[in-house]
């Protein structure tokens, strides 16, 4: 391989390095200067936290081969407050509370800033078309546009610079007051590490074998040709597990790599730890493993009968976790109703997608303890788990948190730290582990698919006798969190609402699909999606207000739920009044509406999409003002 | 993963042709790039090692511009960016700055050439149907002995299906002759899964113009893309237009004319619906730029379809 002399101005130095014509302008930025505030997220030009100028034009530099930067003048996130100082941007984002996780930050203000260059007058709709490039699944964006349209009123002098400072708080009261993040200048400026940014003298860097196959036995695994190649220092397979291995949320049901048989595409076999990535790529390649498939089952419901393939011995009938609630006689209920109306609902399975690729960093410190550093919403449970995998005392195994770039529940798995922390052990050496894009969607869990039949027994006035709720979801190929899942599912799904005669059944059930876990709501989604839209399909069916049935069927202040908690308090009253009058909601049934609604065409509804605001012919005629 | 053992950056023609020759069948080239480093990931071409990477984005003659009398001569690694940065261009290939605010997102378009999304051949690509429209012809050059040998072809027929040009071993793109379309509307309509970032299930372009009180269409071009291997040109609407009067009428007329458009393996229905409201809408939008009257364009019309 060829290196090449690089000549460029980085954020106002002149730098004369050495590159590799492999590298992207990304890999140079962050691993040969050590400007990690630019992050990578999905590695393909879609999601812009890697967005820099080059010569003052933004570009994503994740796209871009390093030598395309011959020449040129780059300015990365770190450019922008070399001092410290925030930018008039960054501020407006710190007080706009734009910045959740930060990780697609340090790409928001670069495009931001971009925008505001491009027309400093730039109204919402061009300032979202400006910043289209640029994903960010914490905030839904607008507040990251009110930051930008907050920096823009400011330069322009239309608002003081004031407006960037906190809002008072001096009286010490702090509830319903907005209060900026103190975690907010880290992320805008891009100072804050991820793991996926940290570096360790004399690291090793990881990468994984992944399973081809849903279900198949493991014949062999031979990688001797792979630890043979120069800059590899180790290969693990489960054979290198010296404790039991097993992690999982509620059942320790999943080895660290595939153990015996693969159970769903995706799953880890081995993992190399190498001197630089591209050989640890390599080294993959070198690894012979020899399957024998074996039949696989896909659907949840072929699953549960007699004769499917079994996914896991221990669980003969492929069920993770059957949750069932029983409230009264659900079957006088139905007999005693007016109207009886039966519905399938189903969702389907949601990868997270955050916007911080899974990450983590192990090395084994001067007194022998295991350390992992990542992004893991479950520390303190993974370093009791991870003790017993690698058979050590638990006070020679630590869990570091590390900035979580979002997780949304999909970063509660232990799914990689195993791997990480028996590197480490087998080299002596720091090893870190960044998954790209594809690996994050292919091997880590989803939100659990789900199919519901939902039975509602009303009367004419719109009180509920009696409601049976049988939920199926594909739990895929290991437990994780699916338990819990499943509880939670069961004990919200039939919603606020007083119920005499009750009937629940949720079941989370083994596939050799992707595996499913925690996500926001943790099971209450699907179900509670079945029962809100049922109670619109029974308000039309009796002709009622879909907020009317609601609030007929209400529990109040001192209601026992479905599972007998007493609830001091209960808002869904006031905040159904809140929803109704905030959507501008026009009463009656859901069919008397129709092309005719009047609840639409008004100015806070919103135009259909469309491109282009920028030509309009006045957008930047208001410097004249 | 895409490695490479070389990356070169020819800054003339010949130091490229002469790299080209020195690696001959060990190079790939490239220019934006924007593709190509996808390209190269999983569920795609996974990790690929190309001996030799040679980026032509640099050198000066693919990337002059020059718009002459009734001609637009545009070098291949002209950024979609550039549409938008320069007026005379804007002027010259109405529907261009449209498609430009529609390809990609504002850093990408300012990456991306040209040259590129032509040679990709994507069936849905943005730019190509807009040159289509411009009648473009490809300038193709290769190095035959001491000598640059020059050929050009049609855009429409160079190419050829998905992924597939009349490109020969050696031979470069160095650019695009166009017809220049000064006085017409023009109008790019594309739709996706979103707005930035979205390969176009369905997008149009469209340039009219009319005559002098905006009442008779002189003359209209239209190209399809997103619903048939190759874009296509809509010769039979434009047929139909051609000085015709211009009323919601004739609108809805062309729209209607059974073209069987959509050759599309996945959702024909669908895409069916949205040429049908595009061709409408594309021809109102081309036409109001081109000084449509009022009365050929009634609000009741663009409220339906724009």
């Amino acid at each position: 391989m060829s290196e090449f002399r690089l000549e460029a101005v980085v954020n106002g130095r002149k730098i004369r390095r050495t590159a590799k014509p492999s590298q992207r302008l990304l890999d140079f930025l962050r691993d040969d200067l050590n400007l990690t505030g630019n992050k990578e997220g999905c590695g393909a030009g879609e999601c812009g936290t890697c967005s820099v100028f080059v010569d003052g034009v933004l570009m994503k530099s994740c796209l871009l081969p390093v030598a395309k930067a011959q020449g040129a003048r780059i300015d990365s996130i770190e450019s922008l407050a070399p001092t410290g100082e925030l930018t008039v941007l960054q501020k407006a984002f710190h007080k706009a509370g734009a910045s959740q996780c930060g990780y697609c930050i340090p790409g928001m203000v670069m495009a931001a800033t971009a925008a505001l260059r491009a027309n400093p007058f730039a109204d919402r709709e061009e300032i979202k078309e400006r910043l289209g490039g640029n994903i960010c699944r914490c905030t839904g964006y607008q507040k990251i546009f009110d930051a930008v349209e907050l920096a823009r009123d400011v330069q322009n002098g239309r608002l003081p610079a004031t407006a960037l400072l906190e809002t008072d708080t001096t009286d010490g009261e702090v509830i319903g007051r907005n209060v900026r993040r103190i975690d907010a200048p880290g992320k805008v400026s891009g100072r804050l590490k991820y793991a996926g940014d940290m570096t360790m003298p004399g690291m090793l860097h990881v990468q994984v074998l992944r399973s081809p196959h849903p279900h198949a036995r493991i014949v062999s695994i031979d990688t001797s040709a792979a630890e043979a190649m120069e800059g590899v220092e180790a290969v693990i397979t489960s054979k290198d597990v010296p404790g039991q291995d097993g992690f999982g949320v509620f059942v320790h049901d999943q080895p660290v790599m595939a153990r015996d048989k693969v159970r769903y595409v995706g799953e880890a076999v081995a993992a190399v730890a190498a001197e630089d990535l591209a050989t640890a790529r390599r080294a993959l390649g070198a690894i012979k493993v020899v399957y024998a498939p074996l039949p696989a089952v896909f659907d949840p419901v072929e699953a549960m009968r007699v004769g499917a393939p079994v996914v896991h011995d221990y669980a003969p009938d492929n069920i993770t976790k059957h949750i069932p609630i029983r409230v009264g006689d659900v079957d006088a209920g139905f007999a005693a109703s007016d109207l009886v109306v039966e519905e399938h609902y189903s969702t389907q399975a949601i990868e997270h997608a955050y916007l911080e690729p899974e990450a983590g960093l192990a090395y084994v410190d001067h007194d022998d303890v295991v350390t992992v550093v990542s992004p893991s919403q479950n520390i303190t449970h993974h370093r009791h788990m991870l003790a017993r995998i690698v058979a050590r005392p638990v006070s020679k195994v630590r869990f570091i948190m590390s900035p979580v770039g979002g997780g949304f529940g999909g970063k509660e798995d232990m799914i990689y730290q195993g791997m990480l922390a028996l590197l480490a052990m087998k080299t002596m050496r720091p090893v870190r582990l960044v998954f790209t894009r594809e690996e994050s969607i292919v091997a880590t869990a989803k939100r659990h698919p789900s199919r519901t039949t939902l039975r509602m027994g009303v009367m004419a006035d719109g009180r509920i006798r009696a409601v049976s709720l049988r939920m199926i979801c594909d739990g895929g190929a290991y437990g994780l969190s699916t338990e819990g899942v499943m509880r939670k599912a069961a004990i919200l799904g039939a919603g606020p609402y007083v119920i005499p005669n009750l009937r629940v059944d949720t079941y989370g059930i083994y596939t050799n699909n992707t595996p499913s876990g925690a996500f926001r709501s943790f099971g209450a989604l699907q179900t509670q999606f079945a029962t809100e839209s049922h109670l619109d399909i029974v308000a039309e069916r009796l002709g009622l207000d879909p907020f009317e049935i609601r609030r007929i069927n209400a529990m109040r202040d001192g209601a026992s739920t479905h599972t007998r908690q007493t609830l001091g308090s209960v808002s869904l009253l006031r905040a159904l009044d809140a929803a109704e009058q905030a959507s501008g909601w026009e009463p009656g049934a859901p069919n008397v509406r129709g092309l005719a609604r009047g609840d639409l065409g008004h100015d806070d509804v919103r135009p259909p999409v469309s491109l282009g605001t920028r030509f309009a012919p006045d957008s930047k005629q208001e410097a004249a003002e | 993963m895409l490695t490479c053992d070389e990356y070169i950056t020819p800054v003339s023609l010949a130091e490229a042709f002469a790299a080209m020759a020195r690696h001959q069948g060990r190079y790939r080239i490239v220019a934006g790039c924007t593709d190509t480093l996808p390209w190269a990931r999983e569920g795609r071409a996974g990790d690929v090692a190309v001996p030799v990477l040679i980026d032509v984005a640099r050198i000066p003659e693919l990337n002059e511009c020059q718009v002459g009398d009734g001609r637009v001569r545009l070098g291949a690694a002209t950024p979609v960016q550039r549409f938008l940065d320069n007026p005379a261009l804007g002027r010259a290939m109405p529907a261009l700055p449209r498609c430009a605010v529609w390809f990609a997102d504002d850093q990408i378009r300012a990456q991306a050439t040209i040259g590129g999304n032509v040679v990709n051949a994507s069936p849905a690509a943005d730019v190509t149907p807009c040159l289509v429209a411009h009648d473009a012809i490809v300038e193709l050059a290769s190095r035959q002995g001491d000598k640059v040998h020059k050929r050009s072809v049609k855009l429409a027929d160079f190419i050829v299906g998905p992924g597939q040009t009349k490109l020969r071993d050696g031979e470069l793109v160095t650019g695009f002759d166009c017809d220049a379309l000064p006085g017409f509307g023009g109008s790019f309509e594309k739709v996706g899964h979103r707005r930035s970032l979205v390969i176009s299930v369905v997008c149009l372009a469209v340039a009219v113009r009319l005559d002098r009180d905006g009442s008779t269409v002189e003359d209209a071009r239209l190209a399809i893309a997103g619903v048939c291997p190759v874009p296509r040109r809509l010769r039979e609407i434009e047929e139909r237009l051609r000085g015709q009067r211009l009323t919601g009428a004739l609108l809805e007329q062309v729209a209607d004319l059974p073209l069987d458009l959509v050759q599309s393996r996945s959702r024909q229905d669908y895409r069916r619906d949205v040429v049908r409201g595009f061709l409408v809408r594309g021809l109102i939008a081309a036409a109001k730029r081109a000084g449509a009257s009022p009365e050929a364009l009634p609000p009741a019309l663009e409220a339906a379809y724009v």
